[in-house]
């Protein structure tokens, strides 16, 4: 065959023709990139009605107004409720993630008993009527024994129908050991009750205020109720100043109007000398200090001795030049920020490292609360008062058999509320008494909302004890740490399922109640713990029975909230608007009806920490951050994504030290070291940063979970099990702020 | 092209004003925005460049010694650029036209089905607003209950960005238009990390529109862009009382700062 | 097996056992990318250690590299058919096999490159304009085409498929219109190449690669080209030297050599003299005003100012003198070392354009990143060279590619 030109073109056009014109290859194209669009392992999420529902977040003490948006019976996203009193429209990072809590892989879906050891995670599945039985046979047996007293309760909180349906099954079953988690909370109310004779939270006016002084306390780092914090402090902007004190560039040093680095555990020195100062310049607050405070002055007993007044004591005691010396803040700085404090209009002195999840000596809480009394900011506008606890909880006094008489007899398992000077609650103490059996030895333990093996310093001592309880019961709806370490988890329904009263968020100054409401139906298998303790209160009978008598937990809340029951469910929170706090004539519930300085002057010293100079020439200190949740529930997978790569690279954790110190010891930034505190010790990397104090380290709080899923177990490190608990002598609180360390090369 | 919308075309500049004074660093924004808009996450993300976070906020330090050591962190949304011609350096770019510039809104989008991974988009892109796909999303057991419908979760091999929340706009003006008013109201259109943000740091609105918050705030004198001398006119612009901040937001160099200040 | 009637009359080949290994060997290597390759589909990019911050990385390279390098096709075309230089024709369907060996192993590296191969036509369908790769898109794939249609005649060379007169004719007819295609070719290469350019000195993000221009090229553009030019015949003669030592026999005459390699050294050096200029202006006045001095782009050891320095003096200056003075490439040694001294050069000037455009760090709170490729990225780029090797093994064994074989090496 014999082509031509022509032929060879004709045969070219048609070829390339005849390609186009079968629809084969085209269709095939198309089809496959379809298919691309549409791979059938991407989600598809389903379309349908769409809604909002009104509750209120309690994955903190925060008290924040929630909407969640849905579709059909799912919940899809959690917004701010705009205009609400404590977040106007604002969510905090951990708050936006409770969703993927919600429906997650961590939640504990039915009922579990343990089947293999402690915390090895074996667990066997079982119905409700089964987990009642159990819980209700061993509390039985236990009681019947006589033994009612060695039962104790831990819970996130004491305020509202859950904690006190709590105490009074406690109470009714014959033991006093309910116990709070600690926190500032307590600093606080001790500080209030020494001084001021009241039983109150407290409360900030800082909206109002024009000079913040906080000595660490991370205002934007989750410190009080975070939403409202955040959101006074940007109210702050341009109409006041941020002075924080802290051994490290926090995120709220950062953004505050003056960072003074602080030699860290000195901060109740400082706040002394500044004391000091203002009274040696006359700044303080005459009207306040003379006419409703006592003890300022010297002044002579009863017996006609000599007594050391505040005044004297401070002006011996706490010069300058002797004040810089311990806490390295310059003499000129000191006088400096005395002197701006004292003349500012609404000045507000704040204690509480970070965000107050540990509780400072009660030495330093008052230090710092003298301070505001100096300055004559109490229960004033922009200044702290006393914020008294919300009262609508009345039921009548539990019932008591002869069993329960015999056992609320017997003293607190961590003897707190011993002395005037002592804790309400001291879990720190649980730890030892379990482990020595002193008083008595712990037969039974309650945990609801809390995660006492993950949260309390010294965490390999606290695994100890737990061991020494013979029957450990979680209430927990996920699985965290003191979960994975029960016998038996009973699983509260999750909190956008159900019904909670929530008590004034912490640091608001006014009175309140917010009532969470079911945003979904329950997803798994879990009940009310209300419904758990009046189950088990009408198995075990008698007064137990009686002092439950109701239906179910539902109706007791009901009935408690009584009048408010509807307006909660349409408004949300109610705020006791007209609430004031008390003139200065009527706020002192003190034995001289005043504000008394004296109560500081006759308690000792800061506390120190663990660990010996020599062997381990740096401090070790923990800081929190609002991307690492720490409290009782951790980071889900949003929020560990957040984590920058300066703290948590793959699974290694870095400490961070200041460049000269790095130096010292060879450190470079990013290298591996090795951390050794007297606690333990393990490989660490290194983040050298030029905002940390020579001779500190620091460490974050909220990594090294064991518990919970892939995203957060295995990663990084708990800084609590580095740190021992160090007891305030006054108060018996944990007052640890760090520890001695080491830090080597690896 | 599509931008010419000719009877939707009423002709915003959507544009965020982010005070870095208030910022927290928490990071609110960045799981607000995750949340709303089905963005994935796996085991490990402390790689920070493969990792899909629309906002991210990133952490500036002044470079000096202790003492005077300051931090800023600074939220980074896509900048919604319009540059020369009315297009972003990325949209530009794009050979697939899978990103677009709507002169409607000012928004720049992204068409997920469109794209083809080429990432050539990301090259162009000097804020690292852009991010690649590099797994399959893969939600664990339970989880993709919460995902929302208003935004289809993206298949592996594709980029994706801020959106300014672009399905909230759409169904602000569905919403305007059912009212039967004109105009969408500034607070009917706002974003997921505008309304969350519990520092209330960002603002966001129409940047033309004399009357709403944005307007004003980008006149502030301590207004200023990020990058703003690469002629990739943002619209997102940040304020902030540190001059530091300001200086180093631009990569002014010490001698051009005495030059200039 | 004996192929004897499938090898050209009057060359010699090796024996067929011999050839049958070290086709086994390159297939070996050809497979293992072909592996990577697949993981990589299946799989997706997750396979890669390219990142956010290195979105284009080794492939991008290698494209930008092996397209360089194939310039030597269009430029020896445009010189053979349409500046006139007839010499050319001896080492001209070498320059388009190693062409077509080039672009297609660019269209392969890019479908793996794409995050969604199978709508990678959508850069045809929805084709934007305003786009460098979109041009580059379509002048690669055209002049792809073109390659092929120029490298298809010499398949029907082969003695067996020329004795069926279709192929024959349709060879014969192929040749007759092969200026057409060569014309088309030059044309399509000055753009793409160009484009090639422009894809990096267009992103007015990145200050390091950003380039002002004319009209909507930057100056990049022209650089591109013109280096493709310059640096393409010096790949061309590099792996014809290279396949002259391997079979052990000399197949292209010296004065062609010489001639492609007088010309290669002018483009250098004029290209040479204006990347100085654009250098200077770069880092004196663009850079500067959008905020960033030269020391800022050379940041890290890896990415030091060597650079620029090895770029310009050995990849640059080095070989293009070499190659204008007649002693120097006339010189066996002096001309290995300005082709392999070129070609390294101009490999780089592509690295630097596609990998430190990105290690650059443009935001002021970023970092250097440092990426090292996965071994599923060394596979595939190395999968192309295999092929390459395999196409000339097989090409040079059954097709008469060296017209000057039979006379430069006479079989008694
Ligand atoms: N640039 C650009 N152009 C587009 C499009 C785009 O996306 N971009 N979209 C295209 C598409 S999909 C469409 S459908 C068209 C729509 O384009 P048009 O058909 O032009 O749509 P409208 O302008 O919305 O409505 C037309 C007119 O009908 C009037 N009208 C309303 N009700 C009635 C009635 O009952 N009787 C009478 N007689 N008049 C009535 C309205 O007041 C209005 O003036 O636009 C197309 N053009
Ligand atoms: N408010 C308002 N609503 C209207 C109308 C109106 O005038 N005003 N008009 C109505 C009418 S007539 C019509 S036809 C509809 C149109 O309604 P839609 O189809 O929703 O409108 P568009 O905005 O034109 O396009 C939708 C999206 O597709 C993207 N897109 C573009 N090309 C592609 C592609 O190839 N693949 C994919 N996956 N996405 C792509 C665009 O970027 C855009 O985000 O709207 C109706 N609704
Ligand atoms: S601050 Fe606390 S209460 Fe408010 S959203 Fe966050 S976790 Fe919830
Ligand atoms: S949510 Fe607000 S305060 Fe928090 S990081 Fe984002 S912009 Fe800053
Ligand atoms: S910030 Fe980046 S992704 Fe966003 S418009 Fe600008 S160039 Fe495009
Ligand atoms: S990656 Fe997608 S959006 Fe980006 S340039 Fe390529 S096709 Fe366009
Ligand atoms: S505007 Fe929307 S899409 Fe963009 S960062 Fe904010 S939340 Fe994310
Ligand atoms: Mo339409």
């Amino acid at each position: 065959m014999k082509i031509d030109r022509r032929g060879f073109l004709s045969l070219g056009v048609g070829a390339a023709a005849g390609i186009v014109v079968t629809p084969l290859p085209w269709k095939l194209t198309d089809d496959l990139s379809i298919w691309t669009q549409n791979w059938p392992w991407t989600p598809v999420p389903a379309d349908g009605e769409k809604a909002y529902a009104k509750s209120v977040c309690s994955l903190c003490p925060g008290g924040c107004g929630i909407s969640v948006r849905k579709v059909e019976d799912r919940a899809i996203k959690i917004e701010g409720i705009e205009g609400h009193p404590v977040n106007d429209g604002g969510i905090c990072i951990l708050g936006l993630s409770g969703l993927q809590t919600l429906y997650g892989p961590t939640r504990v879906k039915q009922p579990l008993m343990r089947s293999g050891n402690r915390g090895e995670g074996r667990w066997q599945k079982v119905d409700w009527d089964t987990a009642l039985a159990e819980i209700t046979k061993r509390l039985a047996e236990i009681r019947k024994a006589g033994q009612a007293h060695t039962v104790a309760c831990v819970a996130g909180s004491d305020q509202g129908t859950v904690p006190q349906l709590l105490k009074r099954f406690l109470a009714a079953y014959g033991s006093s050991n309910f116990i709070r988690t600690p926190s500032i909370r307590d600093s606080y109310e001790l500080a209030f009750k020494t001084m001021q004779g009241s039983e109150a939270s407290a409360g900030f006016d800082l909206f109002n205020s024009d000079f913040v002084l906080s000595f660490g306390s991370g205002v934007i780092e989750g410190w009080g109720s975070p939403v409202y914090m955040f959101r006074a402090n940007s109210e702050l902007r341009g109409k006041g100043k941020i002075v924080q004190i802290e051994p490290r560039l926090s995120n709220t040093a950062a953004k505050s109007d003056k960072w003074v680095p602080i030699n860290p555990g000195t901060e109740a020195v400082l706040a002394l000398g500044l004391a000091h100062e203002i009274i040696k310049e006359s700044l303080y607050n005459k009207e306040f200090v003379e006419k409703y405070a006592a003890g300022f002055e010297s002044w002579e007993d009863a017996k006609g001795q000599k007594q050391k007044g505040f005044k004297d004591w401070v002006l011996e005691n706490y010069w300058p030049a002797s004040v810089a010396n311990i806490t390295g803040v310059k003499p000129a700085v000191i006088h400096e920020l005395a002197v701006s404090f004292a003349k500012a209009s609404k000045p507000v002195a704040l204690c509480g490292r970070g965000q107050g999840n540990t509780p400072v000596s009660l030495f330093e809480s008052m230090a710092i609360h003298a301070l505001n009394a100096l300055v004559g900011n109490i229960n004033q506008k922009g200044g702290i008062s006393a914020v008294p606890f919300a009262d609508y909880i009345n039921w009548p006094k539990a019932p008591a058999d002869a069993v329960a008489e015999a056992g609320l007899q017997q003293p607190r398992i961590d003897g707190a509320q011993s002395d005037p000077f002592a804790s309400r609650y001291l879990l720190n103490r649980v730890v030892n008494a379990a482990e020595s059996g002193k008083p008595y030895a712990l037969q039974a333990l309650l945990v609801w909302e809390a995660d006492p093996i993950y949260t309390l310093s010294g965490s390999a001592a606290v695994k100890a004890a737990f061991d020494k309880i013979p029957f450990v019961v979680s209430f927990s709806s996920h699985m965290n740490e003191t979960a994975q370490y029960a016998d038996l988890i009973l699983p509260d329904h999750f909190y956008l399922e159900r019904y909670q009263d929530i008590p004034t968020p912490l640091g608001m100054a006014v009175p309140s109640i917010s009532l969470s409401r079911p945003v979904v139906k329950p997803q798994f298998d879990t009940k009310y713990t209300g419904d758990v303790l009046i189950q088990v209160a009408k198995g075990i009978g008698g007064n137990l029975a009686e002092a439950m008598p109701w239906k179910d937990y539902e109706q007791c809340l009901k009935e408690t909230l009584g009048d408010h029951w509807d307006k909660l469910n349409a408004k949300g929170m109610l705020i006791a608007e007209q609430y004031q706090p008390p003139a200065w004539d009527k706020a002192f519930k003190t034995a001289s009806g005043k504000f008394e300085f004296c109560a500081l002057t006759a308690i000792g010293e800061t506390v120190s920490i663990e660990g010996d100079k020599e062997s381990y020439p740096l401090t070790l200190i923990p800081y929190d951050s609002m991307r690492l949740a720490n409290g009782f529930i951790g980071d889900p997978p949003f929020v560990i994504k957040t984590v920058s790569d300066r703290i948590l690279k793959k699974k290694d954790i870095f400490v961070e030290i200041n460049p000269e110190t790095a130096k010292q010891y060879g450190l470079a930034d990013g290298k591996s070291a090795v951390l050794e505190t007297p606690r333990g010790s393990a490989r660490v990397r290194v983040n050298v940063f030029e905002g940390i104090v020579p001779g500190v380290i620091a460490m974050p709080r909220g990594l090294g979970h064991k518990a919970y899923d892939k995203f957060l177990a295995g990663k990084g490190l708990n800084v609590n099990e580095f740190i021992g608990s160090v007891e305030d002598p006054v108060s018996g609180l944990d007052a640890a702020w760090g520890i001695r360390a080491k830090l080597t090369i690896a | 092209m599509k931008n010419e919308q000719g009877h939707h075309k009423t002709g915003k500049k959507y544009g965020m004003v982010i005070d870095l004074d208030k910022c927290t660093g928490c990071g609110a924004c960045m799981v607000a925005c995750m949340a709303e808009n089905n963005v994935p996450f796996k085991e490990d993300e402390t790689n920070k460049l493969d990792n899909i976070m629309w906002m991210r906020v990133y952490r500036m330090s002044n470079g000096k010694p202790f003492p005077d050591a300051d931090i800023c962190y600074i939220p980074r949304p896509c900048m919604h650029c319009e540059a020369k011609h009315g297009h972003s350096p990325c949209v530009s770019v794009c050979p697939a036209t899978a990103t677009d510039y709507s002169h409607e809104t000012g928004i720049v989008s992204q068409i997920y089905t469109r794209c083809f991974g080429c990432r050539y988009c990301m090259a162009a892109c000097p804020y690292h607003a852009r991010y690649f796909n590099w797994w399959d999303p893969v939600w664990p057991e339970g989880m993709k209950n919460y995902l929302s419908p208003d935004v289809s979760p993206r298949m592996r091999g594709v980029v994706e960005k801020c959106s300014f929340c672009f399905h909230r706009y759409q169904l602000a003006k569905d919403k305007a238009l059912t009212a039967g008013h004109r105009e969408i109201e500034e607070s009917a259109y706002q974003t997921a990390c505008t309304q969350a943000c519990p520092a209330g740091a960002i603002t966001f609105g129409d940047l033309d529109n004399p009357k709403h918050a944005v307007y004003k705030l980008k006149h502030d004198p301590r207004a200023f862009r990020l990058l703003e001398r690469l002629g990739t006119n943002p619209k997102v612009y940040y304020v902030t009382d540190r001059e530091w901040v300001r200086w180093m937001a631009d990569n002014y160099q010490d001698q051009e700062q005495k030059a200039k200040g | 097996m004996d192929d004897s009637a499938l090898i050209p009359k009057g060359v010699k080949r090796c024996p067929f056992r011999q050839f049958a290994l070290w086709i086994g060997i390159a297939g070996i290597v050809l497979l293992w990318g072909v592996y990577a390759m697949f993981l990589c589909w299946f799989k997706g990019l997750n396979q890669t250690n390219m990142n956010d911050a290195y979105g284009f990385a080794l492939w991008i390279w290698a494209d930008l590299a092996v397209i360089a390098v194939g310039g030597g096709a269009f430029f020896s075309g445009f010189l053979r058919y349409l500046v006139g230089k007839d010499e050319l024709k001896n080492i001209i369907n070498y320059a388009v096999l190693i062409g077509f060996i080039c672009y297609s192993s660019a269209l392969l590296i890019l479908a793996i490159d794409v995050g969604q191969p199978l709508r990678a036509w959508f850069i045809f369908w929805h084709a934007n304009v305003h786009s460098m790769l979109t041009e580059v898109a379509f002048c690669l794939s055209c002049y792809f085409a073109v390659l092929t249609i120029e490298y298809i005649p010499l398949i029907l060379e082969n003695r067996q498929i020329n004795k069926v007169p279709f192929f024959h004719n349709l060879a014969h007819n192929m040749h007759e219109i092969m200026a057409i295609f060569a014309a088309t070719g030059a044309f399509l290469s000055f753009f793409h190449q160009g484009s090639l350019g422009g894809v990096a000195g267009v992103l007015f993000g990145r200050p390091f690669s950003y380039r002002e221009g004319v009209l909507i090229w930057p100056w990049a553009f022209f650089l591109f080209t013109w280096s493709a030019a310059a640096y393409g015949p010096c790949f061309t003669i590099l792996i014809t030297k290279i396949t002259e030592v391997i079979t052990g026999k000399k197949l292209v005459k010296d004065n062609v050599i010489e001639l492609l390699a007088k010309i290669s050294g002018w483009m250098i050096i004029t290209y040479t003299a204006a990347k100085l200029i654009d250098t200077i202006y770069w880092a004196a006045v663009t850079a500067p005003s959008m905020g960033f001095t030269i020391d800022h782009f050379f940041g890290t050891s890896i990415y030091g100012i060597w650079i620029l320095g090895a770029e310009l003096i050995l990849g640059g200056i080095a070989p293009g003198l070499i190659l204008i003075s007649e002693k120097g490439r006339k010189s066996p040694f002096g001309l290995w070392v300005a082709v392999i001294f070129g070609v390294i050069g101009v490999s780089l000037n592509r690295w630097v354009m596609v990998l430190q455009t990105m290690a650059v760090p443009v935001l002021p709170f970023e970092e250097w990143y440092l990426y090292i490729p996965s071994w599923q990225e060394v596979a595939t780029t190395v999968l192309p060279v295999a092929y390459g090797v395999i196409l000339i093994m097989i090409s040079y064994r059954y097709m008469p590619i060296f017209p000057q074989e039979q006379e430069l090496n006479p079989i008694d």
